[in-house]
Formats: structure tokens, C-alpha cells, sequence
């Protein structure tokens, strides 16, 4: 607040100020500043030391100097994300020359609420709002005149996101944004599409913009679409979506890790193993090995933890602390409440504000309050310490924290309790900065009488506190692997490399699933290899046992206790295991379409590779072979798109010329996903003369019989008129489709989504759990993707599985639900709406009783409204302490003692 | 009560119109975090609203929402 | 449950909307703000509880809600809420008209039987009314009236007392 430099402020992509002490944005962790050292007048002249001076806290140090240090570890892990694409290739559409052409990243911080313009989006020569905006995309990607021939996979989906919030804040707003593919190929991706465009009436535009000219203070493109015409238009402002760069100092990485980069300077790794670079022990996640988004990134994240966590089994737990607290006082914990109100000042965060002396005075007029005191910093470690001699030196029993939000600070003062014996469900916490100091700035007063409320609430709610009980279960050291395919080997290998035992249950006769039908890998790779490589290691592996022929028939229990039934031969056994790893698979989808079936010059794309691997024979004749995509995908069967066929026709489509030469291939589309490093092999293919013809969904390619042979008609934008191609073998991109999963869907609880995948948890935040403990997700269950994704998933996935096999027991959060049996009328409500399968009724004499499953729990709450009996309490938020809570706000004006 | 209720609306309504209190039911994961985000930000809005945090949406019972209303709050936002 | 919460509010001469039920996720703190600026305007707009268009005063809403709270926690109306809860979760049809409709049909009869109840034993404790006070006080007609009074009395709850009724 104090520091007299101003600086750019480069988290808003320059177009803002700031100061050189600063947090880069208001989510950054640590939450705390740092000076810029580059620009501090301390540091580089010797002068101010302003900051140091007016900190409060002392938490400013000058002396400081730089350390080298020393590390021994036993795996290294990768993750320097992407770089920046050079100025002048952005230079080549006007950027820096017209200030109204942005990069998509000044223009997400232009739409961003928190941003620079408050999420006003405005020109940044006159700073008046625009009209027309025109997205170009495939800026420094799919070209190779700047050295990026990749795809960097992610600008498709974020350009239409950020026009989407770009027309939600202005519906007015005319957003074109300008294509060579629409590359919505992620999960959900092409549904959250197809919302954009009909919503909020983006326009899309299929053509290459190669230039900006400004005109009249405005901005002119001109393009030739799919029907060679050309046309023109005059935009306020041009969006460019700049691709994914690899790191500036890749190569620097690479010559220090001394790992092998690809002909793009991104980290070299291989279909089978994705995370691992050529180096052993060293790992790599995230856009250096390739472009990718979120969800990716941080699949491949916990991936890593699996493979460096298989390296360092042995040494699991050798260098760990364990933490011991004094027993609880449960005699004073008994006492009628006595309560201590600490009012927090945060510095100027909330004492800038809000009255906090008046407040603790209050604080003092409330029943049962026996302490009331104000603190300059309440979570600064010396301060907890003072508040921990305050406890015992005034035998508290209930604590009051009037300061910031308990979603960040709770923890911290819970361990405050626990260090003085106290139970860490004895604190409430007024939170009188977030939602009080911060948002009424400028109304102190209200803002003091608000506090005043809140702290009369929180202390209302801890005079009924109660101590929980902080319960963990023992957890049963195996997981259960359900899918024998890559991804189910590829989890169950890495559990078992991490010390654990597993088994892996397989519904057909061997292992190997999808892959087994694989013959060649994206990057032409025998894929009979990889498979053979993950079954040998998979039976060689005494941690795993494999049960083929075996299906899942139920499974009860819940994280660390699941007990599941098979049936194996007409038998059925029970397994007890820790966790689960689903990795069903899905299947190649069968369509009744263009003579599929009819004609056994028909093929799927699958099919036409066995054939090919058996021999060229089969192409004897063969001089004209057409591919048409999306059959079954992206359309009326299955609304997604199958992420992975456009790069299995265009690698197909490059063996068949191998093959045959002469022969002419045509590729049918809608719009060419090969994404990443696959464009590669689309650029070759175009190269080597297969023809693209694309098509829409208004006019699908027919298939019409000729004779003995098949002709394909498909409308050529280009000449303007329908074409008929002879075509001697005819392969379809079937895409995929998910296995039977409701059957299994229904026995965990696990849900769907409405294209028949398991959904994860959270796409971003835990892309391979699913929502019920326990239980987590990987390869094409999960959705459809290349071999190198399920394997970095199963890895992510076995990441997951083994946290809670490797700590042993699972704490079970405390608060959670409770029945009173006396009261509870069996009725079954609660069991039937609980999210999380956690509430089950049991036979108690001979009635039923509802039985929280508390391990299971996640304290939602649910089955306490809706029982009619009110026989369910819940932990730290029962009736009488909601209730307490709202008397206490109403104050004099509840008819109730508050 | 209901005297010192009409008393306190009087004063409420001679200040500046009219000052609701307006109880809130946030759920832990999404609102409140919300809220707090809000704070972090300094974004500015009413300080009318007093908050009840809850660990969901679905704990709040249709009772806790008629007591408030009882009690004499002009207003009950639950976010979820 | 907030439909139910704003129908049982309409039921007692509360403005339903005064209650509302809005979604922000985490990452939203300028909608949060959006939705509380606009929400304190709403409840400005509508005035003081007792105060808006239609609501009765003050202390006829404390007293017909004290009968309601009593009502939400009693064994019958919640079996029917939650009886109610788990067949919209099976169906998974949580349009806002067939919510509502749901409510109104399967819920508030006996929700609204319960509260009138609850309130006449409310209304009793100062002394004995006749029917036709109690019915003007508690908002419901005669028929309703007659029936709580019934089933009052077959619990002892209420007997009659010369013209009127008192606490039993």
C-alpha cells in the first residue's frame, strides 16, 4: 500500500499498474506479497524502505540474500508449462501496430471481472466499448512459417469461451471468430460449443485470415471460404488466439535435465508412456509435454506422483514426522461454556474499517463470554501462540475468531485448540474481513454493527458446540482394478509398483481390451508391443492377481472398507479391498449406416487396420478409397465426438499411400481434429495427396450401391455441385462409444454423463475421482481418447487410489450426520436422497433403523431437513445451533431468548 | 415485540428509507466461498445481509427459513 | 425446500419473495454481488416484514409463523416433504412447475391443516374465541377451521367452552 514505485503489471498482461510490492492476482497462493526485486528502489538503489518501515507485522526482511541450495531427491518432475509465441509472428496481423488487435490473453484479462477494466471490454485506443469483434485463430499454431506446424489444442475452446463471456456481458455484441477447424474435441467440449454458438449467436466463420489492415481507426479482414469466394468485413477489434509456445528455456531444461526435446523444443515422450522423458527418474506434466488444457495438465499432475511415488516406494515413511496432542480436557469441555471472543484488527484489513475495539467491548456484554480481546494479526504465529496461553490461562472452553473466512483459517485455529486439549470443533469464526471489512468500505459504521451481529451470532452457535469426535477407520491395503484393458493395466501396474496389492478383474477372457485391437499407435508404433509389454509386466507382477472372466456384480462398504462380489464361472466370490479404479472402456461403435454390414468393402477404421497389417493384397484394384468421418459421432447416435478418429484416418490414410501409392484416398470431414502434434501427420497426409473434403451436416455424404461397387456422393463446396467418387473400399471413422456402464453406474452410485461416461468429480479440480470416496476413473470410461491419455489417466487415477492405501487409515471428516434410533421411524427418506450413498437402514431388533455410514458422510445435511421425525442431527450444525444462530440475529427482536 | 419492532422500523424507515435485515443461508462450498471471493476482490455490495454458514444448501431446514422470517428478518437469501 | 419455504410464507401472509434461493459457485464473486445488490434492492422495494402489499401486520405474521414452524416440524407434514423429496429425485423432474405444483398438491394441505392447528392453540392460550374469531385470525375459512377444532378436541387439545372454544 505504501510502495512509491509504479510498475507494469504484467499478470494483467500490461494493461494495468501496479506497485513493486504486490500479490500477482487475488487467488494467488501464498496469499502474501513480494517485492519485485527488479523494481524495488530498496533493492537497486538503496532508498525507500518504506515497506519495511510501515509493516506492522515485521514481516519484511532486506537482509535476505539468494542461497543456492542443495537437494537430494530420488525423482525429479517437469512442469514448466508453456511459453509465449514471438511478438513478430503476432506482429505479421498488426498486433503492436494497431493497438485495437489483442492477443486472446490481454482480452481475458480485458473480460475478466477482477481485471483491468472490471470486465468492461474496450478498445484500447479510445477505450469506448466495441461493436464487432473478430476472433482469428491458429495464431503462431498450425504454421509453419513461424516453426509451430503443432496444434495447440486449446485456442479453439477458450476463443469461444472468451467470446461467450465477452456476449454475456454485452449481448449486443457482434463476435465473429474465424476457424480453419472448430477443435472442440474434450470432453463436453463440443456440447459447451454448440451452447456457445446457439446462445449467444456466435458467428464461425471456416477460413484463414492471413492479414489486418486498419481502416478509418478500424480494422479490415478480408477471407476465402470453402466455396472460393472471397470476402471482406470491418471490425473495432481483432482477438488474436496465440497458441501454446514451448518454454523460452526449453532447451536450457533439457541440457540441465539432460532429456531429449521434440523437433518443437517440447519434451520427447512416447504413446505408452507419456509422462516419462528419456531420462529414467525424470518425469514431465503439462503443456511441456505437449499442448494441453486443465484438465489434462493436471491429470498428468497426479500421474507423476504416481511414477515418482513407484520409484520411491521403498522409502515410503521414512522421513515422516507424526504430530502428538495433549488428551483432551473433556471434564472442562463439560463446564457450562466459557467463551473467549478474540476480534482480529488483520492490520488496516479489517480494523481500516471496521470499529474493532467497539466490537470487542460488545463482544463482552454476551452471555457466557469470559474473555474478549482484540489482536493486531490473530493467525501470526506468535499471536496463536498468546491465544493459546489465553485458553488455558482462562480455562476457555469455546473460542470465538472474529477475522477472516473459516474456509481458510478454520484449520489453523482448530490445530490452536487441539495444542491446549481442547476439541477443534469448539471454535466458531465471525468472519468480519471477507464478507464485512472488504465489501463495506465505505460504510464503517454499518460495517461495525454488521461485525457486532455476526460476532453475537458466533457466539450464539459455540454456546451449543459440541465436542466431535475425530473418528478414522482402518483401511483394508488393496485396490480393485475393474477393466483389463490398457488403462486398467496401466492403474494396476502402477499400484502394484507402489507397494500395493491389487486385482484386476476382467470381464472377457484375456487381457488387453480396446488396445488388443489397436494395431498401430497415433505415432505409428506397433501396438501389439505395448501390449504385449503391459500383459507381461501385469502377470510377471506378484502384487497383482488377475481374474479374467469375471464380472462385478455388487459392492457395498464404503473408502478403505469396500467388500465387492463377483461371480467367476458360475460362482461368485467376495473381494475386500481399499479403493477402486473403474476403467470399463468403451467400445468401437457399430453403425447400420452406408452399407456397414451390407458390403464387405465397408469398413471401420479398426477393420482396415487388421486388414492392412495382414497384407496389401486386399488393395489390389483399390485406386480410389474414401474415408468419411463423424459416422455415428457429433451426430444423431452419439452427440460427442470421439476425440481420436480424424488422427486414425489421417495415420491410416498415410499407410494406405504406403501402401498402395497410386491409390487416391479421400477423407470426408467436418472439421480435422488432430490435435497437438498429430497436425504433423495431417500436414504430411496432405502433403502425400490425400484429398479433404469437408462437409456439413445439411448435406451428408451418400452412400449409393453402383453396380457390384459403391459410390460415394458428397457436395463439393469448392465447384458448388454434388460428386460422385467411385470408390473401391469405403472405411468409416466410427468413433467411440461407451461400454454398458449403467449396471455398474447404479451399484457404486457413480453417475453418468448424458453421453453414457462416467462423470468425474470435477473436470479441472479432480478430473480421475468420481464423486463417491474411494473410487476413482480412468481411460475411455472416463470419455474417448488416444492411448497416450489413458495411460497418463491410469497413472492419475493409481495416484489417486493409493493415498488413502498408503496412509492406512482414512480420517473421517466429524461432521457428519447422526441418527437417534429412538426417534428414527425407518421410513427410508434419507437413505434414498443422500448424494453419497452414506446413510443405509439396518435391521436394530426387528426394526428398521436409518445408520449413518459415517466414514461415507460428507455432512451435506440433507437427510437432517428432510427427516420427519427430526431423529438426524449434524455435527457442528445442528438444529439447536442454527436456530441459536438465528435468534441471536434477530437479537431483541426474537420473542426467543437470544 | 411487536411494539419494539415497530419502534425499530420507525428508526430504520427515519434513517434512510428503509435498512431490511436480511438473513443469509450460504452454503460452505459455493456461496460463501463466493462471498468470500467477493472480498478478496473488495468488490462492494449492501451490508444488509447477516450469514449463517452452512455445509450445503440441502441442510437448511423449511423451519430455520419461517424462524428467520419470524424473528422479524424482511428477508431470507439462501445461496447454494 | 424453498418452494415449500415460499409457499408455507404465502400460507401465513408472508410475500414469498422475500425468500430466494440463488446459485453461485465458488469462483463467482461478481455474480454473488450481482445477486445480493439486487436482492437487499428487492427486499428495500418490498418494504418492512408486515409492511408490503397484502401482508398483515407484524404480529399476526409472528404468530401464524410460530404456528408454521411448529407445522414444518411436525411428523405428517415433513413425511409428506420428504415422501415428496425422493420421488423428484427418482424422476429427476425439478422444472419449477412441476415443484410447485408438487408442493401445492402433496405438501401444504396438510402443512397449512397443521399450521392452522398449531395456531389456534396460539390464539386460545389468551382466553376462549369463538370459531368465527379464530377463523378470522388464524386466515382460514369456517370448514378448516371446524375440522382443526375437531381433531383438537378428540386430542383434548381444545374443548368447547359456551358459545366459543378454550384450551383443553
Amino acid at each position: 500500500m505504501y510502495c512509491p514505485k509504479v510498475v507494469v503489471d504484467t499478470y494483467n498482461e500490461r494493461l494495468d499498474i501496479t506497485s513493486a510490492t504486490h500479490i500477482d492476482y487475488a487467488q494467488a497462493i501464498p496469499a502474501s506479497y513480494y517485492i519485485d526485486a527488479k523494481e524495488c528502489l530498496r533493492l537497486n538503489y538503496e532508498t525507500c524502505n518504506l515497506c519495511a518501515q510501515t509493516c506492522t507485522a515485521k514481516a519484511i526482511d532486506f537482509s535476505q540474500k539468494p542461497k543456492k541450495l542443495k537437494l537430494d531427491v530420488g525423482a525429479v518432475v517437469l512442469t514448466p508449462g508453456f511459453g509465449k509465441v514471438d511478438d513478430s509472428v503476432l506482429e505479421k496481423f498488426g498486433y503492436g501496430k494497431y493497438p485495437d488487435v489483442v492477443t486472446s490473453y490481454e482480452f481475458e484479462r480485458l473480460t475478466c471481472a477482477s481485471g483491468p477494466t472490471e470486465g468492461h471490454v474496450v478498445r484500447l485506443s479510445d477505450h469506448r466499448e466495441p461493436k464487432k469483434i473478430a476472433f482469428l485463430q491458429c495464431v503462431g499454431s498450425r504454421d509453419e512459417t513461424c516453426g509451430n506446424g503443432y496444434c495447440s489444442t486449446v485456442c479453439c475452446m477458450y476463443a469461444l469461451k472468451e467470446a461467450s463471456v465477452a456476449k454475456e456481458h454485452d449481448p449486443d455484441l457482434d463476435v465473429t471468430i474465424f476457424f480453419m477447424d472448430v477443435r472442440t474435441q474434450g470432453k463436453g467440449f463440443d456440447e459447451a460449443r454448440k451452447r456457445a454458438v446457439e446462445k449467444y449467436g456466435i458467428n464461425v466463420v471456416r477460413a484463414r485470415v492471413p492479414r489486418v489492415d486498419e481502416i478509418d481507426g478500424r480494422l479490415g479482414l478480408t477471407w476465402v471460404t470453402d466455396d472460393g469466394k472471397s470476402h471482406s468485413g470491418i471490425f473495432d477489434m481483432v482477438v488474436l488466439s496465440v497458441g501454446l509456445d514451448a518454454p523460452e528455456d526449453a532447451q536450457k531444461i533439457a541440457d540441465i535435465a539432460k532429456i531429449e526435446l521434440n523437433n518443437y523444443e517440447f519434451c520427447q515422450t512416447t504413446p505408452g508412456q507419456p509422462l516419462a522423458t528419456s531420462r529414467d527418474g525424470i518425469y514431465v506434466a503439462g503443456a511441456f509435454q505437449g499442448p494441453k488444457d486443465i484438465p489434462e495438465s493436471v491429470t498428468q499432475a497426479s500421474g507423476v506422483a504416481a511414477m515418482a511415488s513407484e520409484l520411491l516406494a521403498e522409502g515410503r515413511n521414512t522421513r515422516t514426522v507424526t504430530l502428538t496432542y495433549p488428551d483432551e480436557d473433556t471434564a472442562l469441555e463439560a463446564e457450562e461454556p466459557r467463551i473467549g471472543v478474540f476480534v482480529c484488527h488483520c492490520g488496516v484489513n479489517i480494523a481500516g474499517t471496521v470499529d474493532v475495539k467497539a466490537v470487542r467491548d460488545y463482544a463482552g456484554t454476551l452471555p457466557n463470554v469470559v474473555l474478549y480481546e482484540d489482536t493486531l494479526y490473530s493467525c501470526s504465529q506468535d499471536a496463536l501462540k498468546t491465544i493459546a496461553g489465553k485458553i488455558k490461562e482462562n480455562r476457555l472452553n469455546r473460542v470465538v475468531i472474529a477475522a477472516c473466512s473459516p474456509r481458510t483459517h478454520e484449520p489453523l485455529f482448530q490445530e490452536t485448540l487441539r495444542s491446549v486439549g481442547l476439541n477443534p470443533a469448539l471454535i466458531e469464526m465471525a468472519n468480519i474481513r471477507d464478507q464485512c471489512a472488504w465489501v463495506h468500505a465505505q460504510e464503517p459504521e454499518a460495517a461495525t454493527e454488521k461485525s457486532k451481529d455476526l460476532v453475537r451470532m458466533a457466539a450464539a452457535k459455540a454456546r451449543l458446540l459440541e465436542p466431535l469426535e475425530q473418528p478414522t477407520v482402518d483401511v483394508t491395503p488393496s485396490a480393485l482394478v475393474i477393466g483389463g484393458g490398457a488403462s486398467g493395466m496401466g492403474a494396476a501396474l502402477s499400484i502394484a509398483e507402489q507397494g500395493y496389492k491389487c486385482v484386476l478383474v476382467e470381464k472377457s477372457d484375456k487381457l488387453g481390451g480396446n488396445l488388443a485391437r489397436l494395431t498401430w499407435t497415433m505415432d505409428g508404433q506397433d501396438a501389439a508391443k505395448v501390449l504385449k509389454d503391459l500383459t507381461s509386466r501385469v502377470k510377471k507382477n506378484k502384487n497383482i492377481e488377475v481374474l479374467l472372466e469375471t464380472e462385478v456384480e455388487a459392492i457395498s462398504g464404503y473408502v478403505g472398507n469396500f467388500s465387492t462380489t463377483v461371480s467367476r464361472e458360475g460362482k461368485t466370490e467376495i473381494i475386500n479391498h481399499g479403493v477402486v479404479v473403474l476403467a470399463t472402456g468403451g467400445k468401437e461403435y457399430k453403425p447400420n449406416t452406408y452399407l456397414y454390414g451390407e458390403n464387405n468393402r465397408v469398413l471401420t477404421q479398426l477393420e482396415l487396420e487388421q486388414k492392412l497389417k495382414r497384407g496389401k493384397s486386399f488393395l489390389k484394384g483399390a485406386n480410389n478409397i474414401v474415408m468419411i468421418q463423424c459416422v455415428g459421432s457429433r451426430g444423431d447416435d452419439m452427440s460427442h465426438c470421439s476425440k481420436l478418429c480424424c488422427t486414425q484416418a489421417v495415420k491410416n490414410a498415410l499407410k494406405l499411400k504406403e501402401a498402395k501409392p497410386d491409390a487416391t484416398v479421400y477423407i470426408l470431414y467436418r472439421d480435422i481434429r488432430t490435435f497437438g502434434f498429430y497436425e504433423d501427420l495431417y500436414r504430411e497426409a496432405r502433403k502425400q495427396g490425400v484429398q479433404f473434403i469437408r462437409y456439413t451436416l445439411d448435406r451428408k455424404p451418400e452412400v449409393l450401391k453402383a453396380g457390384r461397387g459403391i459410390k460415394v456422393r458428397v457436395y463439393d463446396s469448392l465447384i458448388g455441385e454434388d460428386i460422385d467418387i467411385p470408390a473401391n473400399l469405403l472405411v468409416l471413422s466410427t468413433g467411440i462409444a461407451p461400454g454398458e456402464n449403467e449396471a455398474l453406474a447404479k451399484i457404486i452410485k457413480a453417475p453418468l454423463t448424458s453421453d453414457g461416461f462416467f462423470l468425474e468429480a470435477h473436470a479441472k479440480l479432480r478430473p480421475v475421482e468420481v464423486a463417491v470416496d474411494g473410487v476413482y476413473l480412468c481411460g475411455l470410461a472416463h470419455g474417448p481418447k488416444s492411448l497416450e491419455e489413458c495411460m497418463a489417466q491410469a497413472k492419475a487415477a493409481a495416484a489417486k487410489a493409493v493415498i488413502p492405501l498408503a496412509k492406512g487409515r482414512v480420517a473421517v471428516a466429524p461432521i457428519v450426520s447422526r441418527v437417534n434410533q429412538d426417534t428414527c421411524i425407518g421410513c427410508g427418506i434419507c437413505e434414498s436422497l443422500c448424494p453419497f450413498k452414506a446413510i443405509e437402514i439396518v435391521k436394530v431388533g426387528k426394526k428398521r433403523k436409518a445408520q449413518t455410514i459415517t466414514a461415507s458422510c460428507k455432512g451435506c445435511g440433507i437427510c437432517a431437513s428432510h427427516c420427519p421425525t427430526l431423529a438426524i442431527s449434524m455435527g457442528g450444525f445442528t438444529d439447536d445451533a442454527i436456530m441459536a444462530q438465528i435468534h441471536a440475529f434477530a437479537g431483541d427482536n426474537c420473542g426467543e431468548e437470544a | 415485540m411487536s411494539a419494539q419492532m415497530d419502534n425499530n422500523k420507525e428508526n430504520a424507515m427515519a434513517q434512510e428509507g428503509f435498512d431490511p435485515r436480511i438473513l443469509g443461508f450460504f452454503c460452505h462450498w459455493c456461496c460463501y466461498a463466493a462471498a468470500d471471493s467477493a472480498g478478496v476482490s473488495r468488490y462492494q455490495y449492501p451490508p444488509n445481509v447477516r450469514v449463517v454458514r452452512v455445509m450445503c444448501t440441502g441442510r437448511i431446514d423449511t423451519r430455520f427459513v419461517l424462524e428467520a422470517f419470524k424473528c422479524g428478518a424482511d428477508g431470507v437469501f439462501t445461496g447454494g | 425446500m424453498a418452494e415449500v419455504a415460499r409457499q408455507a410464507l404465502a400460507d401465513a401472509g408472508v410475500n414469498p419473495q422475500r425468500m430466494s434461493l440463488e446459485w453461485a459457485s465458488a469462483a463467482e464473486g461478481p455474480r454473488f454481488v450481482e445477486l445480493i445488490t439486487y436482492y437487499v434492492n428487492k427486499i428495500k422495494g418490498l418494504g418492512a416484514l408486515g409492511q408490503g402489499e397484502n401482508e398483515p401486520e407484524a404480529d399476526v405474521i409472528a404468530r401464524r409463523l410460530s404456528a408454521a414452524v411448529k407445522a414444518a416440524g411436525a411428523r405428517k407434514p415433513r413425511t409428506a416433504f420428504g415422501t415428496l423429496a425422493k420421488k423428484m429425485a427418482k424422476s429427476g423432474d425439478y422444472s419449477p412447475e412441476a415443484v410447485s405444483e408438487a408442493v401445492r398438491t402433496k405438501v401444504m394441505p396438510g402443512l397449512r391443516a397443521e399450521r392452522i392447528a398449531e395456531e389456534i392453540l396460539i390464539c386460545l392460550a389468551d382466553g376462549a374465541k369463538s370459531a368465527a374469531d379464530l377463523a378470522a385470525m388464524t386466515g382460514a375459512d369456517d370448514a378448516e377451521v371446524e375440522k382443526a377444532l375437531t381433531a383438537l378436541a378428540k386430542k383434548k387439545a381444545v374443548r368447547e367452552e359456551g358459545a366459543g372454544w378454550a384450551l383443553g
